[in-house]
């Protein structure tokens, strides 16, 4: 048999619910197909409407009627349009020609939900029942929600049972004539003061409630009298804490965590009471805490330095390790920075700690806690450093060198030294640059020591310029008086090569501005090499301008 | 064109200008610029919608303006202007105004002459439509008594209010006791509840106010909950509040003695007054409230609101409740609604705070002494304007020698609800007949008047076997 064509229509109707449901759960907002599925659907509505005024759907588990019409069946759980609406008790819903494009993207949101997830509350129809549709209406069927079908039947007979037989009517019909009149009930009208009093109470209405319930449970700490009590309190509190972190609200976070600092130092507070109290900074720190903080920094939301530092403030030693974990785990760049600076913050606590992180397998954290440390400046921080300038990866190795040589200090230039005779190139400069931060006689002595070595004048051009250049910190006179003797000295084998060093040399002077140096630098200007004359005019320009 | 939404926006807007000029009109002359601007600006709203409706008539109905036959939403910022053009209304017994073709400022200006007039002559209504025959494209009706033309099916709808009301008991009844069992409940169906109960409320306010009267179940625990879930929702849709604000509401309201869970029942049960002890255990149920919520539901944003609402619902507007706080709690707007709400039902009822229950007119009259102590007087005001003066349920002698109960308050004059006689005027005992208290003889005085109230419970009058 041939199906009428409003069938046909509804049909359609239907598959382009299922194809919307689908598409809106792959394509966000800004995907054109998201607005195109939109259209689509939309369409297929008109369509409909063209023959009748209104779509109404019956439904049952496994099926949906249009009239007596099926219009769609499935038996399988799965993507089951029917049982989808009919398992929170809808029975027919029904389209009204003048749906807007709005009201079906509405709709078609509410089919996407995903409404096993443990948060929501919602289901279909209390989102139907939300949105107010103005071409939507719908039919449920509530039975479900009954607990006891009998109970209806039962509770009014127990009521209508307790009529005794002689009830005394007549008795309250004699004595109504003996009571009083009844008094006048004035009702006095709502005065605009009322009403100005009410709105600014539905304003306040929409505050942030936690701190009211803060207050609620510190009451409850003060008035506890068992042990019970009191790790209700702290659980309570704890939660607070993970709740307002899942928000990405750490303002609030703070709040909770310094009102109970408040609370601590209270002096009619128990020694007990305390003693839980303190389970609570635990847990700011601990591996849930932090891991949450890591989400919603990860997730983009921007914080104000302003309230993390404040947060920061509250955090204990607990806290470093579960940092270590997530700074290997965050993705975005800020949220690492963020939380480079609360290990900054937090390292100087307890160095041993964060130390614990060299040891990490993941070489990018090992990086950044090197890099932590060195910002720490923490001179005991330096044989934790030490151990890992062998490490398996060059990139940390550079870390490590280049903090190593911002402590400074006596013990690390001895390794910084060795490093200059690594066989990676990367490390000896990163070494040679380590070694220029330092600056002390002594590391400008093991430069200068390595610069004269035959070996290292054999080197890549780059490398020895950017040696030579590190030396230019020092403005000493064994400095100058070495690169002097370097640029005037002449071979006759290897020319190349000293010419090279001899650029160096030039490059050098230029740097420090050593105006004595001239002379010199005129002349090799007129050499045959070019890249000694390239360096000398450079260095020239260089003093002649400073001058 | 002009979507739905937008219609309703707009009559939001009319009504609250309709306010303004009447307001200005009141206190200006007629051609006043302040009279004349508020009637052009009124022009420029209603215009566009009779262009797109092809007249506009907006109705009183009860509490609510209808713009046809949909009732116009309002928020709390426009509530004063509603309020008064309500009392502007009532008092000339105008009930609609009726705009078509294109309105003038002329047509507005000889409405407000006459409107204004109108209230000192003894049948008002009258004297605005005598006033008004010359008026083109403004008219308007009486004030109409809501549903009386729907006497025949209020059977069934009493059918279906009863039902969802002993749903939602059951449902409430069903989840306590999973709690005390430790099982996991779902607030999905929680809300479903609620919704149904927010979604009879819009519609029939009365009818499910008037389930709330019958206090004697054994479980009253379950019923007490539902009770003061239902008033405090419809107390929180007079005071402007949304649909979600309403459901949130009264869920908070439904789980607010949650902390009773660990009380135990011969306490609770107890047909006899409690003892010192048993006081003090009775009042530890705000902290027990907030713990069971807090464990059950973990944090959320209604979580939060219910366990505030737990503790603080006996705390009074004074702070002369319980439990006493460190400093003083500036007390939770729900909570506010919510202790209104508990203190009216656990009056009228024999278990929740005293063993002797209070006919409801009584406890009415105890709680307007308590406005502005314990109770939040403005909120109250409310409170009274919903319920009526004689809620349902009282035992009313009339003006007449009939004797009966109050079977519905009217909305519109709150001493006037519709009673249900038991005893006729020779003093038999009827089957029971409904008679409405607004209704007038020809000469315009009022066929039926309470005189006296009495408690029907000193009679062992059983409301059940009237009211369901
Ligand atoms: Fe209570
Ligand atoms: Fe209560």
């Amino acid at each position: 048999m041939e199906l009428l064509d409003d069938i046909k229509a509804a049909k359609d109707v239907i598959n382009a619910l299922m194809k919307a449901k689908k598409a809106f759960r792959m394509y966000p907002e800004n995907n054109p197909m998201y607005a195109k599925t939109i259209e689509d659907t939309y369409a297929k509505f008109g369509s409909f409407f063209d023959y009748r005024d209104d779509l109404t759907l019956k439904i049952k588990q496994n099926e949906i009627f249009c009239d007596t019409e099926q219009v769609y069946f499935n038996q399988q759980k799965e993507d089951n349009l029917a049982l989808f609406f009919f398992k929170d008790g809808l029975r027919e819903i029904s389209f009204k020609k003048g749906f807007s494009i709005q009201e079906l993207e509405e709709f078609l949101k509410i089919l996407t939900v995903d409404y096993d997830r443990e948060v929501l509350d919602d289901d279909v129809v209390t989102l139907l029942w939300e949105r107010d549709f103005h071409n939507i209406r719908y039919v449920v069927d509530e039975a479900f929600l009954v607990e006891d079908e009998d109970y209806e039947v039962e509770a009014v007979r127990e009521v209508k049972d307790k009529a005794v037989e002689t009830d005394e009517l007549t008795r309250a019909y004699e004595d109504a004539f003996k009571e009083e009149g009844v008094k006048d009930i004035s009702i006095v009208p709502l005065s605009d003061k009322d009403l100005h009093m009410l709105v600014k109470e539905l304003e306040k209405n929409n505050y942030n409630k936690m701190d009211k319930l803060l207050t609620i449970i510190f009451e409850m700490l003060y008035q506890a009298d068992s042990k019970g009590d009191y790790e209700d309190v702290v659980h309570f509190l704890n939660d607070a804490i993970e709740y307002s972190m899942k928000h990405g609200d750490l303002e609030t976070t703070t709040n909770i965590i310094k009102r109970t600092k408040e609370t601590v130092d209270d002096p009619a507070i128990s020694g007990e009471a305390k003693k839980y109290l303190n389970l609570v900074f635990s847990f700011l720190g601990s591996d849930t805490a932090i891991k949450l903080l890591g989400e919603f920094l990860d997730s983009g939301i921007e914080i104000e330095d302003r309230i993390f530092a404040d947060y920061l403030k509250f955090l204990d030693k607990n806290a470093i390790q579960p940092f270590i974990t997530i700074l290997g785990e965050l993705k975005s760049i800020p949220a690492r920075k963020n939380v480079i600076n609360a290990l900054i913050a937090l390292g100087k606590k307890d160095i041993q700690s964060l130390a614990k992180g060299l040891y990490d397998s993941r070489w990018y954290v090992v990086r950044n806690i090197i890099y932590i440390i060195g910002k720490i400046g923490d001179k005991k921080a330096v044989e934790y450093l030490l151990k890992t300038v062998n490490h398996g990866d060059i990139r940390v190795r550079k870390e490590v060198i280049k903090a190593l040589g911002e402590l400074g200090t006596q013990n690390v230039l001895q390794t910084l030294r060795d490093c200059l005779d690594d066989s990676d190139w990367q490390v000896r400069t990163s070494a040679a640059r380590a070694l220029g931060n330092v600056r002390s006689a002594a590391a400008k002595s093991i430069i200068l020591r390595k610069v004269l070595d035959q070996d290292f004048r054999k080197n890549d051009f780059n490398e020895k310029k950017e040696f030579y250049e590190i030396l230019s910190h020092w403005k000493d006179n064994d400095v100058v008086e070495f690169l002097m003797k370097t640029l005037k000295s002449r071979s006759f084998f290897n020319r190349a090569t000293n010419d090279e060093n001899r650029a160096c040399a030039a490059y050098c002077l230029g740097l420090m501005g050593n105006k004595d140096a001239l002379p010199l630098l005129y002349k090799a200007r007129e050499s045959n090499n070019k890249l000694l004359r390239e360096y000398s005019y450079t260095a020239i320009k260089r003093i002649e301008h400073e001058q | 064109m002009n979507s739905k939404e937008e219609v309703f926006a707009g009559a939001k807007d009319i009504i609250n200008q309709l306010a303004v000029i009447i307001r200005t009109a009141a206190i200006h002359d007629p051609g006043n610029i302040a009279v004349t601007s508020a009637i052009d600006r009124f022009i420029a709203i209603v215009n566009p919608l009779i262009t797109s409706e092809g007249e506009v008539v907006l109705e009183l109905r009860g509490e609510f303006f209808y713009l046809g036959e949909a009732r116009i939403r309002y928020s709390l910022e426009y509530l004063p202007n509603f309020d008064f053009l309500i009392r502007e209304f009532k008092k000339r017994e105008m009930g609609s105004i009726v705009f078509k073709d294109v309105l003038k400022a002329e047509d507005m200006q000889s409405f407000l002459k006459v409107f204004i007039s109108s209230v000192f002559s003894s049948s008002p209504f009258e004297a605005i439509t005598e006033g008004m025959n010359d008026i083109d494209n403004l008219s308007v009706g009486k004030l109409r008594k809501i549903r009386e033309e729907k006497v025949e099916g209020e059977v069934d709808i009493r059918k279906v209010v009863k039902k969802s009301y002993f749903n939602a008991v059951s449902y409430t009844r069903g989840v306590i006791n999973k709690i005390k069992s430790g099982e996991k409940v779902s607030i999905k169906k929680a809300k479903r509840v609620v919704e149904s109960m927010v979604d009879m409320i819009l519609e029939e306010e009365q009818l499910l106010l008037g389930m709330t009267a019958i206090k004697d179940y054994d479980e009253y625990t379950y019923h007490h909950s539902v009770n003061v879930s239902i008033l405090s929702i419809a107390l929180g849709q007079r005071l402007g509040l949304n649909k979600k604000t309403l459901t949130e509401l009264g869920l908070v309201a439904l789980f607010h003695d949650m902390g009773k869970i660990e009380i135990p029942n011969e306490i609770l049960n107890k047909p006899a007054s409690f003892t010192d002890d048993e006081w003090n255990t009775m009042k530890r149920h705000p902290f027990w409230g907030v713990r069971a919520i807090l464990r059950l539901r973990g944090f959320d944003s209604t979580s939060i609101r219910a366990a505030i609402v737990a503790f603080e619902h006996h705390i009074n507007y004074d702070h002369s409740g319980y439990p006493g706080t460190k400093k003083p709690l500036d007390l939770d707007f729900y909570s506010k609604i919510i202790s209104l709400a508990d203190q009216y039902d656990g009056m009228t009822s024999s278990r929740v705070y005293s063993r002797i229950p209070m006919p409801p007119d009584r406890a009415l009259s105890l709680m307007m002494e308590r406005a502005g102590t314990q109770l939040d007087p403005i909120l109250f005001k409310f409170f009274i304007n919903m319920i009526g003066v004689f809620p349902v349920g009282t035992l009313v002698m009339l003006d007449t020698k009939e004797l009966g109960l109050v079977y519905q308050s009217d909305a519109m004059f709150l001493d006037r609800p519709k009673v249900l006689v038991i005893i006729n005027n020779k003093g038999e005992k009827v089957d029971g007949y409904i008679v409405d208290l607004t209704e007038k003889d020809t000469n315009g005085k009022h066929l039926r008047t309470i005189i006296k109230t009495m408690d029907s419970n000193k009679y062992k009058i059983n409301l059940a076997e009237y009211l369901l």
